[in-house]
């Protein structure tokens, strides 16, 4: 009983605070960056709250069920969650006092992610249960928790890629730069740019794709750097699963929806990777496989649960 | 500080008696290693004196820049071998060159690479879009031709092609070999001679090609040796060069060495610095193509030279290994362990308090052939048994028999038979006559069961009668008859296999977990030239591009700034 209320004011409290820090993010995101400095710094701290409330959240289920946190669609959308802010935090210490664009990928996600687990839709799976004899194993916490960090990691990476492509291709968009007085109008500059003959105007001009070009240039970095590690973790999540394969259902690899979905996930950032060693693909072509990536993750994480095909339902040996 | 002076090790460096601060496991890949006949004499040279020389002849018509040292793309380098073949083109080389070149220049191609992945990932989605290994009404019946999908997939696509079994089909198996090919032609192509390339390094002796550098920037009133030092702290390895020479095509390594003799002291004192870091980064991606390699070839192992078999045994009986397991591929040889005979001791469940399973084990005996004893061990889920190369699974269970006693009499054993109604996947049923056997509408006791735990019985007209578990003994009357439910004996269901390929496999993976780590790391190169008293730096990396100039930054503001401009007093300086 204990356990159930602590978890629900955990739940909440992380909930408010990641509303609260998003809150914060759009009024820097609309109003002068120098007035608010403070208020993005309590942002920052916001985040750290979030991030401790979910570890307390995942601890105390933990401590309840007397397994690791991650034997569900629910507990694994919490630590689905736990990681986004996770990576804020590891970004935000590593990086600290400079702003960078990554904390307005997470933010967002680590609070859509946690909405979703424990809105209406879920509601059945709260109650943490009981462990499928599949599921008793020491990989269950090496495979899982791999898995779903690689998969946070790799929405983040792919979501700024998402953000490249619309910096680049929406026309009307307005450009949100290192400082917000820069922000102006695509169509604008297409205006200016037709009656470009004007010396300053083309300085104008040239000035702000400048900065145009440096914000794309960063995501793609960033995107870069933030994919090749959730790669990491997701090769190691694969093979871990493949050797636990080996023990529990006889064969390291036997083509399990699951499975092959992490398999086509893995297979299209590899795609991003090589696309990248080459330098006419860099960029955009490789914003788009990354992009083409986000909506694969979502389709292994979560098509295959809800259609409960295969083995990583767990259907074929319990006894419901 | 200890320098380390080596120049006997290092004749092909080119530039001799630089001092290697750190001597790590990766330096010693610096000493070139007879590896080719073809290269090791005139070719590493040539290259040499054409990269350094770049910066005096920008004008010559072959472009290649100074960029070769350190790009990473691949056409440079296929230029560089085909310019070094007329200098050290020995026979060998010139047969394989042939006609294997154009098949490799072809698999080597990086679009044909991402087209093979797409294509590789395209059908597998397609294989968990189909469903597998159904008969071939299902797919009549699932894609009829009078409405194909998407106007055009029908059951003949699926059925041509194979797309009924995915993976395992003709299709997707070629697809994998082409890739496997693409990957070995990549690797022998491409990436081998980045390493060669990557492995030369060099100093930059103009401040114009330092600034041209990804991140450059310029430092007043400071001293290459204070940087060299601070790069040192952070990891680098830093090598320094302590005279400025002008490189010429006709510089040859005597006169390197000849101008390297009178510098004695040449402790950071050089103008002129080259640091790097992360080098294994560089490598790591062939380790990852060798380590996907390993895995393919496990793979195949495992497919072409398997056993595997399933068998359902009731507890108390017996099943000879081989028996069970039936080849998967023409490579598939049994061994002496096949004739291991499997004695199920005992399956039992375990529950929790909610009556639910929570783990299956069964405990099994193997006996040899002269009926000794070689094994005892109780498997489950998770911890399958293995001896002589087999393996043996839980993987599902069923209900044997009822044990049970009839008005006293017995015990009886009646088989319980699986019942699959609406979809039940695990429910089992037997039923016990009562009254005149020999009638034509014989009537009698109806017993079901979802677990080994609790038996439902009804009586003649189907109703509900009560609930007992085995084992306690308690006695339930039922339209007179007296039963005792004595035991519930279930039949473990067990997966056996050998696998040749799994070791070759677990290899792959260890390496591709490793290499892949690797891969991480940035390989970044800096290079610094002092000006006087101001000093150049520059830098680039592949990887980490979005934090290198903020570390850059980090470095750069540590380097002290001399007062009284001296390059006298900068030994003191490191000293302290």
């Amino acid at each position: 009983m204990i356990f159930s209320t602590l978890e629900h004011i955990l739940t909440h409290i992380s909930f408010s605070v990641v509303s609260i820090v998003i809150t914060i993010h759009f009024l820097t995101l609309f109003l002068l960056v120098d007035e608010v400095v403070g208020l993005y710094d309590s942002s920052e701290k916001g985040m750290i709250v979030t991030f401790f409330c979910i570890t307390g959240l995942l601890v105390t289920r933990w401590i309840y069920s007397g397994h690791f946190p991650l034997s569900d669609l629910y507990e694994s959308l919490i630590f689905l969650s736990w990681g986004f802010s996770l990576i804020h935090m590891v970004s935000y210490l590593k990086f600290k006092k400079r702003k960078n664009n990554l904390s307005a990928i997470t933010a967002p996600s680590a609070i859509f992610t946690q909405g979703f687990a424990t809105s209406g839709l879920l509601t059945k799976m709260h109650q943490s249960a009981i462990l499928a004899p599949a599921l008793q194993s020491q990989w269950l916490m090496m495979h899982v928790s791999m898995m779903v960090l690689g998969y946070a990691a790799l929405l983040c990476g792919s979501l700024l890629s998402v953000a490249l492509l619309v910096i680049t291709f929406r026309k009307a968009i307005k450009i949100i730069g290192e400082n917000n007085n820069l922000s102006f109008s695509l169509g604008k500059i297409q205006y200016m740019n037709e009656r470009s003959n004007v010396l300053l105007n083309t300085y104008f001009i040239s000035y702000k794709n400048y900065y145009r070009y440096q914000l794309t240039q960063q995501l793609d970095r960033w995107s870069y750097r933030i994919i090749s590690l959730g790669f990491i973790f997701l090769t190691i999540g694969i093979l871990s699963g493949a050797v636990w394969a080996n023990e529990a259902w006889g064969s390291y690899w036997n083509w399990d929806p699951k499975e092959t979905w992490a398999f086509i996930t893995w297979t299209v950032f590899a795609i991003y990777f090589h696309t990248r060693t080459n330098k006419n693909l860099e960029g955009v072509n490789s914003a788009l496989v990354a992009s083409m990536g986000f909506l694969i993750i979502w389709i292994c994480y979560f098509g295959v649960n809800l259609l409960g095909i295969g083995l990583h339902s767990y259907g074929s040996f319990t006894l419901n | 500080m200890e320098t380390l002076l080596n120049p006997s090790k290092t004749p092909n460096l080119f530039i001799p008696k630089t001092h290697l601060f750190k001597l790590s496991f990766l330096h010693s890949n610096f000493n070139p290693q007879p590896h080719s006949s073809y290269s090791r004499r005139p070719l590493s040279i040539t290259i040499t004196c054409k990269v350094k020389t770049s910066e005096g002849r920008k004008n010559d018509g072959k472009n290649i820049s100074k960029k070769i040292v350190l790009t990473d793309s691949a056409p440079e380098l296929s230029n560089e071998e085909i310019k070094a073949k007329p200098k050290g083109g020995g026979k060998t080389w010139g047969v394989i060159k042939k006609f294997p070149k154009r098949v490799l220049a072809i698999l080597s191609n990086l679009p044909l690479a991402i087209g093979e992945m797409f294509t590789v990932a395209g059908l597998m989605a397609l294989g968990t879009a189909i469903d597998q290994g159904e008969s071939p009404e299902y797919y009549f019946q699932k894609y009829p031709e009078e409405n194909p999908i998407f106007g055009f997939f029908t059951w003949r696509w699926v059925l041509t092609l194979g797309f009924d079994h995915m993976f395992s089909s003709p299709v997707f198996l070629g697809t994998l070999i082409l890739l496997g090919t693409s990957l070995m032609a990549c690797t022998y192509t491409t990436q081998i001679p980045l390493v060669k390339v990557a492995r030369r390094w060099s100093f930059l002796q103009s401040a114009d090609s330092i600034r041209k550098q990804e991140f450059s920037d310029t430092l007043p009133q400071a001293s290459v040796s204070d940087l060299g030092v601070i790069l040192m702290g952070a990891g680098y390895e830093v090598f320094s060069s302590s005279l400025p020479f002008q490189v010429t095509a006709n510089t040859n390594i005597e006169s390197y060495l000849n101008s390297y003799k009178h510098g004695h002291h040449v402790f950071l004192k050089g103008p002129s610095l080259y640091a790097f870091k992360g080098l294994a980064g560089r490598f790591a991606p062939i380790g990852v193509h060798l380590a996907m390699l390993l895995i393919m070839a496990g793979g195949t192992l495992s497919a072409t030279g398997s056993f595997r078999g399933s068998v359902t045994v009731p507890q108390g009986l017996n099943f000879v290994m081989g028996d069970v397991l039936g080849p998967t591929g023409f490579l598939s040889t049994p061994t002496e362990a096949f004739n291991t005979e499997v004695h199920v001791n005992k399956f039992y469940m375990d529950y929790y308090d909610s009556g639910e399973v929570s783990q299956f084990h069964t405990d099994l005996s193997l006996f040899d052939m002269n009926g000794k004893e070689v094994m005892r061990k109780t498997l489950s889920v998770n911890d399958p048994l293995r001896y002589g190369g087999i393996t043996i699974y839980q993987t599902d269970w069923s209900f044997s028999a009822l044990q049970i006693l009839k008005d006293g009499e017995g015990p009886f054993n009646l088989a319980m038979a699986p019942l699959t109604i609406n979809g039940d996947k695990k429910l089992f049923g037997t039923f016990l006559p009562v009254g005149d056997t020999d009638s034509s509408n014989v009537k009698g006791i109806s017993m079901l069961a979802r677990d080994l735990q609790s038996i439902v019985l009804y009586d003649k007209q189907g109703k509900f009668a009560g609930v007992r578990r085995p084992n306690s003994r308690l006695p339930i009357e039922i339209d007179g008859t007296k039963i005792v439910i004595v035991d519930a004996i279930g039949s473990s269901g067990l997966d056996l296999k050998t696998d040749p390929g799994v070791p070759a496999v677990y290899a792959g993976f260890g390496a591709l977990m490793l290499t892949t780590c690797i891969s991480y790391l940035s390989h970044a190169q800096i290079w610094a030239l002092q000006d006087g008293t101001t000093v150049i730096v520059g830098g680039k990396t592949n990887r980490a591009k979005a934090e290198f100039p903020d570390e850059m930054n980090r470095l750069l503001d540590q380097v002290p700034e001399i007062v009284e401009s001296s390059i006298s007093k900068k030994p003191d300086n490191i000293g302290g």
